[in-house]
């Protein structure tokens, strides 16, 4: 699917949120975990102590230590980390978006990435480029050339809703940066779970990769040609208020890959694991 | 083209004689007031709250003019402490600094205090700060 295909999928969201749902005006009144000012910036840190493993053979494990979170919105545009969008409706439960987003997988191949820096710890070192591996036991070891993967960016329609406290997202993302051409399917739900001691979530979702993206990261023509992939992923958050400034924070992160990318020569272990204890200072908001 | 650059020079000259004409008439903002008025001006006439600001901090300047001498005093409507009084004169100034968070009431009034002669409002204007949602985003690690 191409960018005819998003612009189909945008123009039917489009239609169908437009018959039903009217520009609402939002029930935002104030300042909280749900609303924000229209036209401030919002800055936090989260410190902590936490990892993200790298699956990548040679690739080290990322720390999240420092986690520096910021956002704007404005009444239509929005910037929240590194994702750009715009949003083209907002309802009470349904909000409509065009969005563009880094690709995710080059967090595994350079630590300087920027994803690192807005999710753990900024080490400007560089990455698993080069990797040795063996197709099977008997086999001896062979070199893999370095490549590069360059930052790419992705963008399309996202579809985010809210349905009896649980939080719904569904991003339809195409690469637009000229580097793979590929499509990224990104979707999750967001389950409250109660409160005890704090805030607990569960957090469940799938990303869909297709062969694209997944062969420029994980694949290359003279040693492993990779399919599409689908990665499910779950999540416990905890998060508990301690200050108006301060909230205490943390969460465990597993992320099954799916086969095209885990049966990659490359990639050592079928699973992503992040995990993260630490506090939030809100600098800004 | 040349006829439009002579256009062109003639309409320079003919701006720059109506700001030569309308000059005087900016320049003094306080004209004199009809017999028996008397006009009061302040600056600022506006205040605008912004952000998490609670109260406005500015020097204001306050100028009457009126057409024959008056004996009169500036006050300000429920700010007991501002009080400048002006004997046998025909114009005044007074610049005060001021700490407000609501509109204040500028007042001309005579030596006895009990007639108003003139009055201007310093208005309080808050920022009307808008809210939406912000990103649901359950696909992010960290949200």
């Amino acid at each position: 699917m191409g960018w005819r295909g998003i612009g189909h999928i945008a123009a039917l969201l489009t239609l169908l949120f437009g018959a039903g749902v009217a520009f609402a005006e939002d029930d935002c009144a104030a300042p909280s975990e749900e609303c924000v000012a229209v036209g401030r910036w919002n800055l936090s840190v989260a410190v902590g102590a936490g990892v993200r493993t790298n699956p990548v053979i040679h690739g080290q494990d990322i720390p999240l230590v420092v986690v520096p979170q910021f956002s704007y919105y404005g009444k239509r545009f929005f910037i929240d980390n590194l994702d750009p969008g715009v949003t083209l409706f907002e309802g009470e439960t349904n909000t409509l978006s065009l969005i563009a987003s880094p690709g995710y997988d080059r967090v595994f191949f350079y630590r300087s990435d920027l994803q690192n820096f807005f999710l753990g710890n900024f080490t400007p070192a560089g990455g698993a480029t080069q990797s040795t591996y063996a197709a099977s036991p008997q086999q001896e070891r062979r070199e893999i050339p370095a490549r590069p993967r360059r930052i790419t960016y992705l963008a399309g329609p996202e579809w985010t809703f809210k349905y009896a406290g649980v939080t719904g997202q569904l991003d339809y993302l195409h690469e637009i940066t000229g580097r793979n051409h590929g499509d990224e399917l990104r979707a999750a739900l967001g389950i409250p779970l109660g409160q005890m001691g704090g805030s607990w979530s569960a957090n469940v979702g799938v990303t869909w990769k297709s062969a694209a993206i997944v062969n420029y990261y994980y694949g290359g023509p003279d040693f492993y040609q990779a399919g599409w992939a689908l990665n499910p992923f779950a999540k416990i958050g905890y998060s508990r208020p301690l200050s108006r400034k301060w909230k205490l924070e943390a969460f465990v992160h597993c992320e099954h890959l799916g086969n095209g990318i885990a049966d990659s020569p490359i990639v050592r272990n079928h699973y992503v694991t992040s995990a993260f204890v630490g506090a939030t200072y809100v600098i800004h908001r | 083209m040349i006829r439009i650059r002579r256009t062109g020079r003639w309409a320079a000259r003919l701006i720059a004689l109506l700001g030569l004409w309308m000059a005087p008439s900016a320049y003094s903002a306080l004209d004199p007031p009809p017999e028996g008025n008397i006009k009061l001006q302040i600056s600022p006439r506006i205040c605008t709250l912004t952000g998490k600001d609670t109260q406005c901090e500015t020097p204001v300047h306050a100028q009457w003019r009126s057409s024959r001498e008056e004996s009169l005093c500036l006050v300000i409507v429920a700010r007991p402490d501002v009080k400048h009084c002006w004997e046998h004169y025909a114009e005044g100034v007074y610049t005060i600094q001021l700490t407000f968070a609501e509109d204040l009431t500028f007042q001309l009034r005579d030596v006895s205090l009990e007639h108003v002669l003139a009055s201007e409002v310093l208005r309080v204007i808050r920022e009307a700060i808008r809210y939406r949602h912000k990103r649901r985003q359950p696909w992010n690690i960290f949200d």
